[in-house]
């Protein structure tokens, strides 16, 4: 068991379904979201270690979840990664510039999200030992 | 010639008048001979003197008449002005002929000169009419056309370039364009003096103007006029694409819409087939959910595609058309069932009035069923939970159409918006947050009821009440009756 805890949002419950399976059965934590608002809540309640986030949503979008988390000292410093199936959603400029840790196109593969996952916390731990 | 001819004159005059004098004198003094020596002196030197002083004023005069004469005969002897070469003086007695001559030169060269006066009045009339329908075509043109000279001063604009630059053209007239065009639009003035420096015969660019209404683009072209190495004006054409950059973007937004939605149960189906392939359905139970959801997401993909494929179809008449007597109760009974647990899922209720009993249309069974559920999903979707939905079904006064109705308490459609809704990739911009879409869905409604069925679709809307959506179509006795008339 990792131990570390995973918010996924996303509008699609097949998403966030297929997602939590391939998660859980890694040993992760995983809560959800349906849209953008509530997962801006329940990353200040549940401080994951890294926020997975659709591009489009309904109420607030990925886009708008980054920027909200960003300006928010306690959600600040949580990696996100950003799922899109839109082609050049975001530039190269823009993913530095939000803080975005990966951005994968739909459709993606749940492998590969999973070691994006892992190298996040990997980075992390390495970063905030002393 | 003519100075030969003064020497002679004066040379007789001389002659003559020194004879005279002479016998004058011998005959006068022959007289005197008597009286003293001395007056007779004196009166022979005064005789003489007045003597020379006449033949030299008479020599001057003949001289000058002589000239008159030879200036006389130049004029009359002249056959053509123009000519460089110098005329043959006529003799005197030559004078009558040398007359008629000069004035027969000067008859046909102001025949001639009329003639060319002709010539010019119906050139300049050409002119006119060819300058007269030049304006007509420019003035008619929809396209803004402005004419500045090389001072860049205004010589034409049509109504639409006036209208857009906001300046009177008549009044304009001759002012130079900045001072026309004013600061707001100091853009277009600098591109003008830009492309009279550059002396490009057609420069182009997109530019932005300002209007009451919008902001409007226009692919503007500047060419200079160029009269030899000097440019003598730039005339400027202002082509409103507007709308097309408008369609241009929604083209791109569909784009970016559509593959997102079809990238969405891809992603479902490439996901759990991956999950299956890796082993991670652990049971028997779970791999039959996987391939449920995997079947559930190849068939939402291929309804996608078939959307737009069916529009494009029915848009360009392709479309194969079954049509039957159909029973409208049956099909919203039937959509209505399909609708129930998404409906559900939100805490939605969908209830249906009394079914009428006249309800037979003459219709494609399928494409209506897609209207039915279109017009319900959409109701369902932008209805917040624990809403409802109502949809009623009514015969209208005249009794040759039914009219369908799918009444929501929705979050409601901004009165501006409805004239767009019906419209190709059209989504409301304020509702984007509640749920998604392709902007497909209402057109393939409006398509398949007015295009294919000759019915009429129609919307009513309150933001923060509601909308209701419906539609109108023919009876089926009464559209079998008027086939047949």
């Amino acid at each position: 068991m990792t131990g570390n805890k995973v918010l996924i949002a996303d509008d699609e419950i097949h998403i966030i379904h297929v997602v939590a399976i391939k998660l859980r059965n890694n040993g992760y934590d995983v809560v959800s979201a349906n849209n953008g608002a509530e997962a801006y809540d329940l990353a200040c309640q549940e401080h994951p270690d890294v926020v997975v986030t659709d591009y489009q949503m309904p109420l607030m979008t990925g886009i708008e979840l980054i920027e909200k988390l960003r300006a928010n000292e306690a959600t600040r410093d949580i990696p996100v990664i950003l799922l899109t199936a839109r082609s050049f959603a975001i530039t190269e400029e823009q993913q530095e510039s939000l803080g975005v840790a990966t951005c994968l196109s739909k459709p993606f593969s749940p492998k590969e999200l999973l070691k994006s996952i892992q190298d996040i916390i990997y980075q992390r731990q390495l970063t905030a030992a002393p | 010639m003519k100075s030969h001819r003064g020497f002679v004159w004066v040379a007789v005059a001389a002659a003559v008048a020194s004879l005279s004098i002479a016998a004058l004198t011998e005959l006068l003094g022959c007289g005197i001979a008597a009286g003293g020596r001395s007056e007779w002196l004196v009166l022979r030197l005064a005789i003489y003197t007045i003597g020379a002083v006449g033949v030299i004023v008479l020599g001057w005069t003949c001289h000058r008449f002589d000239g008159v004469v030879a200036s006389t005969a130049m004029l009359l002897t002249r056959r053509d002005p123009q000519s460089s070469q110098e005329a043959t003086i006529p003799e005197v007695e030559e004078l009558p002929e040398a007359v008629k001559a000069y004035v027969a030169a000067r008859e046909a060269l102001v025949e001639q000169q009329q003639k060319d006066l002709c010539d010019l009045q119906i050139r300049a009339r050409l002119a006119e009419r060819q300058k007269r329908q030049t304006e007509a075509i420019l003035y008619s043109l929809r396209d803004g056309v402005v004419v500045v000279d090389e001072l860049e001063r205004l010589i034409m604009a049509n109504e639409p370039a006036a209208q857009l630059l906001g300046f009177d053209p008549e009044a304009a007239r001759g002012e130079p364009i900045a001072k026309v065009c004013g600061e707001i639009h100091k853009d277009f003035v600098e591109f003008l003096h830009q492309s009279a420096l550059s002396k490009a015969e057609g420069t182009r660019r997109e530019m932005v103007f300002a209007s009451p209404e919008q902001l409007r683009t226009f692919d503007t072209i500047v060419s200079c006029v160029q009269e030899g190495q000097k440019t003598s004006g730039v005339v400027a054409v202002l082509h409103d694409i507007t709308r097309e950059k408008e369609v241009a973007q929604m083209k791109n937004d569909f784009v970016s819409h559509v593959s997102h939605e079809l990238k969405t149960p891809l992603a479902s189906i490439t996901a759990y087939s991956e999950m299956l392939m890796d082993g991670e359905a652990n049971d028997e139970e779970t791999r039959k959910e996987f391939y449920g959801i995997i079947q559930t997401q190849a068939e939402r993909l291929n309804r996608l595609i078939e959307d737009i494929l069916n529009i494009s179809r029915i848009e360009s008449g392709l479309i194969k058309v079954a049509k039957e007597p159909v029973s409208l109760t049956i099909l919203i009974e039937q959509q209505m069932n399909m609708i129930q647990k998404y409906a559900q899922e939100k805490n939605i209720t969908v209830t249906r009035q009394t079914p009428i009993v006249c309800d037979q249309v003459y219709a494609d069974k399928d494409m209506m069923s897609q209207v039915i559920v279109n017009l319900l999903s959409n109701a369902v979707k932008y209805t917040p939970p624990g809403g409802s939905v109502r949809v009623a079904a009514e015969v209208d006064e005249t009794g040759d159409c039914v009219r369908v109705t799918v009444t929501d308490t929705g979050v409601g459609i901004p009165e501006e918006e409805l004239k767009n809704l019906f419209g190709k990739f059209y989504r409301v911009a304020a509702n984007n947050k509640h749920a998604k879409g392709t902007g497909l869905g209402l057109n393939l409604v409006k398509q398949i009821v007015e295009k294919v069925h000759n019915g009429r679709v129609f919307v009513t809307s309150k933001v923060g009440v509601g909308s209701t959506f419906g539609f109108e179509l023919p009876l089926a006795a009464a559209e079998l009756a008027t086939a047949a008339v």
